[in-house]
């Protein structure tokens, strides 16, 4: 069978759309099989809610009197980058705090700035004669400012690696904290809830579509950075990091129940980020990727005790084994820990569903696909006639 | 039969008494010696009592007649449920399990029984739901 947008968005308006999250759909498929399940349910829900680093929130401040020309920034003492005319910026969640203290930085910035609270901002310039100010130091809170929009370059990773460590040192990693022997295994995947592992070739995700982005309707902008289709498939599925997205979305209408500074130490901030995407149910094969299960998804175990961007997997498993608690290592159980929140995931799945339900979220039909194919190149030293 | 945890601090005039043993045949306690770091400068012994709640009481009013400092440990880390994204990174690096990941509600537990204070969790957790208490 067949179904449109406008048929699924005329049936969101009157009320009578089927929306069921991607955990509650593999039940129904197991029971009905998948030409029953696609002729009943008309949208599928996705979440997730996990570190992504590569995240961060356009800020517009407002012109100062005297006008500024802000070229150093620092919002609560993390720097944000002012290349941008006078009073735009741009805080990366990365970004650590200027005196070098790592457990504090942009991420924190948006988390506060998400929950009202009043941040300090700091500005120099070398004032010029449309803008002769040479510094500002005052606070804005969400409030006080025009525009605050996240724009992430690389979110919803499309699977990940499991990390592991082989040495004889506990690492600290963006992947936490690696116990030494293979004395544990972390993963961050919501698996079967993941937005897109329910839609491998992303058939219905695409610039455009719009998404469930920190507790607000978002968008997405572009190909997420490393977006990468070549990897190996299991189960119509990519067995590694694959495909990701870069979304857009407004910080005013956001929710610290969905977006969260996180701390790794020695490593850094990262930032927690809630993101769902509903699948529009057209026909069968989109069911049934919708409806793939955590014992048919697989990722690699990587060994982080070899610092290399060449890690070969220690072997491949599935997000079944990593959510019973333990993975089998070179014959001995491993203790597992997620990074990603299942829980959360399953609420922003939820939640979705629930705005869909009453009608205030409606599906979008992507404006343009994401690439078909593309590979992730290295960075090697190269010299300028070999970039040429 | 009751269970409780002390830390025990010792100076360097008491390190030399063997006061496990003496809780243990004076007043029929079970220990468990959950961690230990002493030498000739004194140190710290976190242990178990398992006994009757009387024999408990005696025991550590032995212990403070013989000069060490007893801390009972309640609850030695606290749980931020309103920090905590349930994410789960605790479980894998708690040696005893104190953590534990409700397969219904994909909530994180945590069973303050099973804690032996070890400190592990608190730098583990990524949005910093974990305190000593005694940061409180």
């Amino acid at each position: 069978m067949r179904r449109t947008y406008e048929e699924i968005n005329e049936k969101i308006r009157r009320g009578d759309a089927v929306v069921m999250t991607a955990e509650e759909v593999i039940g129904i498929v197991e029971r009905d099989g998948i030409d029953k399940a696609t002729k009943e349910v008309d949208v599928v829900t996705t979440g997730t809610f996990g570190a992504m680093c590569s995240s961060g929130a356009f800020i517009n401040f407002g012109h100062s009197e005297p006008p500024i020309k802000m070229t150093k920034i620092w919002l609560n003492d993390v720097p944000a980058y002012g290349g941008l005319a006078a009073v735009d910026a741009y805080i990366g969640a990365t970004e650590p705090r200027q005196d070098g203290n790592i457990e504090y930085g942009g991420a924190n910035v948006i988390e506060d700035l998400i929950s009202n609270r009043p941040v300090r901002l700091r500005a120099s310039s070398y004032g010029t004669d449309c803008y002769p100010r040479k510094d500002i130091d005052t606070y804005i809170s969400l409030k006080t400012v025009n525009q605050a929009y996240m724009y992430n370059p690389r979110n919803a990773y499309q699977n990940y690696g499991v990390a592991t460590n082989s040495s004889e040192r506990t690492l600290f990693t963006y992947m936490g904290k690696l116990l030494p022997h293979y004395g544990n295994a972390t993963y961050s995947s919501a698996g079967q809830l993941s937005p897109l592992l329910k839609d491998p070739t992303l058939r219905t995700i695409g610039i455009g579509t719009r998404i469930f982005l920190g507790g607000a309707q978002g968008y997405v902008a572009w190909e997420g950075t490393q977006f990468k289709t070549n990897s190996t498939m299991k189960n119509g599925v990519p067995s590694s990091a694959s495909r990701t997205l870069a979304v857009v979305g407004d910080l005013k209408q956001m929710s610290s129940e969905f977006i969260r500074a996180l701390s790794f130490k020695n490593y850094g901030v990262s930032l927690a980020v809630g993101l769902g995407i509903p699948i529009p149910i057209l026909d069968e094969d989109v069911m049934r990727s919708a409806s793939v299960r955590d014992d048919q998804i697989f990722a690699p175990v990587l060994n982080y005790a070899i610092q290399s961007r060449t890690r070969k997997p220690i072997r491949d498993v599935s997000y079944a084994e990593l959510r019973s608690g333990s993975i089998e290592i070179n014959g001995r159980q491993v203790k597992t820990s997620s990074l990603s929140s299942y829980a959360k995931a399953r609420q922003i799945a939820e939640t979705l569903k629930k705005q869909i339900a009453k009608g205030e979220f409606l599906l979008t039909q992507a404006v343009a696909q994401l690439p078909e194919e593309r590979i992730q190149g290295p960075l090697d030293v190269h010299s300028q006639d070999e970039v040429r | 039969m009751t269970i409780k945890k002390y830390l025990l601090t010792f100076n360097p005039e008491i390190v030399g008494d063997p006061v496990t043993y003496r809780i243990v045949k004076d007043f029929d306690l079970m220990i468990n010696i959950l961690r230990a770091e002493i030498d000739e400068q004194g140190g710290h012994l976190m242990l178990a009592m398992e006994g009757s709640g009387p024999q408990i009481q005696k025991a550590v009013r032995y212990l403070e007649d013989a000069g060490v400092n007893v801390q009972e440990l309640k609850e030695f880390v606290r749980k931020d449920d309103v920090r905590c994204t349930n994410c789960g990174m605790c479980i894998s690096i708690c040696p005893t399990s104190a953590y534990q990941m409700d397969q219904k509600t994909w909530k994180v537990l945590f069973l303050n029984e099973k804690c032996i204070a070890c400190g592990m969790c608190i730098d583990a957790c990524p949005p910093g739901a974990i305190r000593l208490r005694s940061q409180d």
